[in-house]
């Protein structure tokens, strides 16, 4: 038998709008929902890639080499060797974009008022700048200007702290590898500030060379920071630089070195999943009612069109494609509206209210909301998928009603 | 019975189906809402009680600007007395007095840069979780004792044990040197990273000893029965040290301005879940009434021939909107009741939470709080939103011409 | 050949507590070419004959075939072919489906059947002119009368050729006037295209119409008469 697609397809389609009050009801609804849906995950995954990429950026880099005790027990004493030059040839490989090799330890700063720990960061400021990892903006002064650069570049609420400014000198103070006292007297050249306020307390920029000199520890450096741009495709390229390092370094990526970013990734994929899924449950109910109605409204009807020799499954088939009809616009109009309002928005939303508290988890005060395409994707096909199946009831009631009864029906 | 309430009550069910299925996505949304919510209040109350008993306290009573800047020289002059003046009076729970100090900690192997707090053993415990969490050795004791304790990542780092000396080295509040030994009596463990990382404290007296402070310290910190107590406390320790004029009494939303700003994005977005939520049983509820009256138009127009008031109609409209959405509240909360019951008692757990939480000072599993508040908030906005869906086709009844109403199919 | 033999027919129904007989032993033959009326009080079985004839019910016993098909043992999809290429169906009122104009409605069993866009249009217009309802091809049901709705009905049932018309009724909600120019319509096309009809009525006007009138009563053929029609024409 053949299968007469525009009957069933006109059918269902001026059905639809016999009650067009019901039908523009239900997909307002359709359409608030997908909208609902899209919106808040392009929010959740603004938040998320911000906690990732703010956490990327303080690490920085999706990739870490380091000495194997060093995450431990950050300290001078847990070093390693400039990278082989068969690490080199691995990480110079796309799609590695950038890659630095630093010295990180704990020292402490004074100023004539007063002292604080922080990390000392000595690092090449050109391989830095291709890694992204250089402060957000530098506020006064300049950042440093080469890996042999002898100021030093602290962070505005730091310099608060300590009492000091532009152009005076403080004392940086470590250990060198024998546990001896590692001091340098350095010139702040340049102050700067960070999304997150905690950072900027933490971090002191000074030059690779110099402050290997300092520290007495020759060429060595205590790890390696390498990116390829996009944090959700490390796998695909990590398990190489592990094999160019060997076994005598640890090599691990984002989601090993930050549980929290690690996790934060996932949970986030699993609540958007949710919340979808939740939305639609909600709307399948009236998705349901409205299946429902418009059967029991047609009984007459379809029991005339099987007396007419239509068969039970293009009775379904009819139900089911008005129920495609409803979905597919409320998807169009959803999809349509999410994008027309996050786009403007992807320039960032002023959250400065809640600052503090956004700081806490990580993310800063402007919220930067994140359309992708696979959850518009994801959205779309829950709701065209679990919409068709809480649509198979009715249509399946519908297929079954027995004609004879149902021609009884005024 | 109200023969229109039986009226309304009867018209409900000629439709059971689609009544059952409208009063269905109430009972969801409302059961939903109040499981998430009660999880909310009850990890937003644990987040507060649980930062604030860390260490901060409810109240402190600091020099102004030490909050922004901790300056050593911002300091509260004869701390431990204004401590012992406050003590036992308005209703203060527990008080006790702080400073704190920057200091090159170094063990034979190795230096930090650290915080270092002098606290009052004896009432520090009142105010802070944190002596009770030694994992080996023992807290403070005496108030001279060159003791410390410290966290234990810090001990890793510094690579001591019990019974090791550390070495503090800084400079006094005169300016002057200060340096003194100090041994590892207890190391503290409380599965926070940044804290197990940076905290070392030892007895206040030895503390000012060491940097030069006399009797002055950083921080009276104040502990009182119940959050809700803590306006009226703030109140009476400001009027309390009015006399002194660079001091300032902070509560702990100043002293830690993130967690309320936390628990306000986290409600925020929250509710913009449940705000579409709802408007979607709305929506629902809303397509219902409008059909329940659009197929009734002949009915109705027979009512209105009979004399009836377009109002009366109106109000019946209204009063099976109402019948729907008690029972989705009675249903929903009572459902959602026994969830949030069940989660309080068992706890509840989601892969991966346990490290979320570690971040907002929260235990791997949640307790949902049962309350009022969280029992009706969600279910009671459900109610209003249903209600207020009901308008629409209520307002169609007043334009029902009885003649053409009679007529309709 | 016959059009219809049916064999032992027995149907009940259950309503409520009480088990009714829709058709208590039923045997008939009807010829090819037939007008034929079944007649009868409400409850006496006739419009259950019919259904069963139609392959609409299963009987709970006998034999049933229809043309060369024996239909009594068919599932719901051979049924539903069965009407769709064999036998045309009329009913009482509300016999169109309202989203679909005149036309439409009667292209509808086609497109169903599968046949292709520029026969059906050319079928449904000619077919719509032969039971009189030029130019009104485009109006949905609910804008013709009651006896145009019925012919839209008529030119539907036999526009893919059955040999077989059933029709329950189908003076129904008819004025008199309606009512005889459907029923000419009827005896012109049995005249012309040899189709078989059989009419479930309890319309005197009809009865007059046939020359076979069988009458049943509880589910049992009380008589069954040929006889002379007579000539009602308006």
């Amino acid at each position: 038998m053949t299968f007469p697609v525009a009957t069933v397809a006109t059918l269902a389609w001026r059905n639809l709008w016999r009650n067009h009050r019901r039908t523009l009801i239900m997909l307002a609804a359709i359409t608030l929902g997908v909208w609902a849906m899209i919106f808040m995950t392009a929010m959740m995954r603004g938040m998320t890639d911000q906690v990732v990429t703010n956490g990327l950026n303080v690490l920085p880099g999706e990739v870490q080499i380091h000495h194997p005790d060093y995450r431990r027990d950050p300290s001078v004493v847990n070093r390693m060797e400039p990278p082989t030059a068969e690490l080199k040839a691995a990480l110079d490989l796309p799609p590695v974009k950038a890659w630095s090799a630093r010295v990180k330890v704990p020292a402490v700063v004074s100023s004539e008022r007063d002292s604080r720990g922080v990390v000392l960061l000595g690092i090449d400021p050109v391989a830095e700048k291709l890694l992204g990892s250089l402060p957000d903006e530098i506020v006064e002064g300049r950042f440093l200007e080469s890996a042999d650069d002898r100021g030093v570049v602290i962070g505005a609420s730091l310099a608060r702290r300590l009492e000091t400014r532009l152009g005076k000198r403080v004392v940086l103070m470590s250990q060198d590898p024998d546990n001896n006292v590692a001091d340098r007297g350095v010139r702040v050249v340049g102050i700067y500030r960070a999304r997150l306020r905690a950072s900027e307390d933490i971090y002191v920029y000074g030059g690779l060379r110099p402050v290997q000199s300092m520290l007495g520890i020759g060429e060595d450096i205590s790890e390696i920071a390498a990116t390829a741009d996009d944090y959700r495709s490390v796998n695909q390229w990590y398990p190489r630089i592990a094999a160019a390092a060997g076994e005598q370094l640890e090599v691990l990526s984002w989601p090993e070195l930050d549980a929290y970013l690690g996790t934060s990734l996932k949970v986030q994929d699993g609540f958007s999943l949710i919340f979808i899924v939740v939305v639609f449950l909600v709307l399948s109910f009236g998705l349901v009612n409205t299946l429902v109605m418009a059967v029991f409204e047609r009984v007459r009807e379809i029991g005339l069109m099987q007396a007419l020799g239509m068969r039970p499954g293009l009775i379904l088939a009819q139900i089911l494609l008005e129920s495609i009809y409803l979905l597919v616009l409320g998807l169009l109009a959803g999809n349509l509206s999410a994008w027309l309002t996050i786009k403007p928005l992807e320039s960032g939303i002023d959250v400065s209210s809640m600052g503090d508290g956004l700081e806490m988890a990580g993310m800063s005060a402007t919220l930067y909301p994140a359309l992708e395409i696979q959850d518009m994707i994801m959205a779309t096909v829950v709701v065209l998928g679990l919409g068709l199946l809480a649509s198979i009831l009715p249509a399946w009631r519908a297929a079954n009603l027995d004609p004879i009864t149902a021609l009884a029906r005024t | 019975m109200n023969i229109t309430l039986r009226l309304a009550w009867r018209n409900l069910w000629r439709h059971k189906r689609r009544t059952w299925l409208t009063v269905g996505a109430m009972i969801f949304c409302n059961v939903l809402m109040v499981f998430l919510i009660s999880l909310q209040l009850g990890s937003y109350t644990m987040m507060i009680e649980n930062t604030l008993n860390a260490s901060t306290g409810h109240i402190q009573v600091q020099h102004q600007g030490y909050l922004d800047d901790q300056k050593m020289r911002q300091t509260v002059p004869g701390v431990s007395q204004l401590a012992n003046s406050l003590r036992g009076r308005y209703g203060l729970q527990a008080v006790a007095a702080r400073a704190s100090a920057f200091a090159l900690a170094s063990s034979e192997e190795r230096s930090f840069g650290i915080q270092v707090s002098g606290v009052q053993p004896e009432f520090e415990t009142q105010v802070s979780t944190f002596p009770g969490l030694v994992k080996s050795g023992r807290y403070l004791q005496g108030s001279e004792a060159s003791e410390v304790v410290i966290g234990a990542v810090l001990a890793e780092n510094l690579k001591v044990k019990l019974g090791d000396e550390i070495t503090l080295l800084g400079s006094g509040l005169d300016g002057s040197f200060a340096a003194a030994v100090a041994t590892v009596v207890g190391i503290v463990e409380t599965g926070i990273d940044p804290v197990d990382r940076s905290v070392a404290q030892v007895p206040l007296a030895w503390f000012q000893e060491v940097f030069a402070m006399g009797d002055h310290g950083h921080a009276v910190v104040i502990q009182v029965a119940d959050l809700d107590l803590v306006p009226a406390a703030l109140q009476q320790v400001q009027a309390h040290i009015e006399s002194e004029a660079n001091l300032v009494a902070l509560d702990w939303d100043t002293l830690l301005p993130g967690l309320q700003q936390a628990i306000a994005s986290d409600m925020t977005s929250a509710w913009f879940m449940y705000g579409v939520l709802i408007l979607l049983v709305a929506f629902s509820v809303l397509n219902t009434q409008l059909m329940s009256v659009l197929e009734r138009t002949r009915e109705f127009g027979v009512m209105l021939a009979l004399g009836m008031a377009p109002g009366k109609l109106a109000r019946l409209v209204g009063i099976e909107t109402l019948l729907m959405a008690i029972l989705g509240l009675t249903v929903g909360v009572l459902l959602g009741a026994m969830v949030a019951w069940y989660f309080n008692v068992f706890g509840f757990y989601y892969p991966g939470m346990d490290e979320m939480a570690a971040r907002f000072n929260l235990p791997g599993r949640m307790y949902p709080e049962i309350s009022f508040l969280s029992l009706f908030w969600g279910p009671g906005t459900v109610f209003l939103g249903v209600l207020f869906a009901a308008i629409y086709p209520a307002m169609r009844l007043y334009q029902l011409q009885p003649v053409d109403a009679m007529r309709a199919v | 050949m016959n059009a219809i033999r049916c064999q032992a027919l027995c149907k009940t129904f259950r309503q409520g507590e009480e088990i009714i007989t829709g058709l208590n032993n039923v045997s008939l033959e009807v010829e090819e070419g037939e007008f034929l009326c079944l007649s009868g009080p409400s409850g006496s079985g006739k419009t259950t004959l019919l259904n069963a004839w139609g392959g609409l019910a299963t009987p709970d016993s006998g034999e049933i075939t229809v043309g060369d098909h024996r239909i009594d043992q068919l599932g719901k999809g051979a049924l539903a072919d069965l009407r769709l290429h064999n036998i045309g169906f009329v009913f009482q009122a509300y016999n169109l489906i309202p989203v679909l104009s005149a036309r439409e409605n009667v292209e509808f069993v086609m497109q169903v059947q599968g046949v292709p866009t520029a026969d059906r249009h050319q079928r449904a217009e000619a077919i719509l002119e032969e039971v009189g309802l030029t130019g009104m091809s485009d109006r949905l049901p609910a804008e013709l009368s009651g006896g145009q709705q019925q012919r839209v009905a008529v030119a539907r049932a036999i526009v893919s050729k059955p040999e077989l018309v059933l029709a329950d009724e189908p003076t129904a909600n008819l004025d008199s006037k309606s009512a005889a120019e459907l029923m000419a319509l009827f005896v012109a096309l049995n005249n012309e295209r040899g189709i078989t009809f059989v009419i479930a009525t309890h319309d005197t006007r009809v009865m007059a119409y046939a020359r076979r009138l069988i009458k049943m009563v509880d589910g049992v053929v009380v008589s069954d008469e040929r006889q002379e029609p007579q000539d009602m024409a308006v």
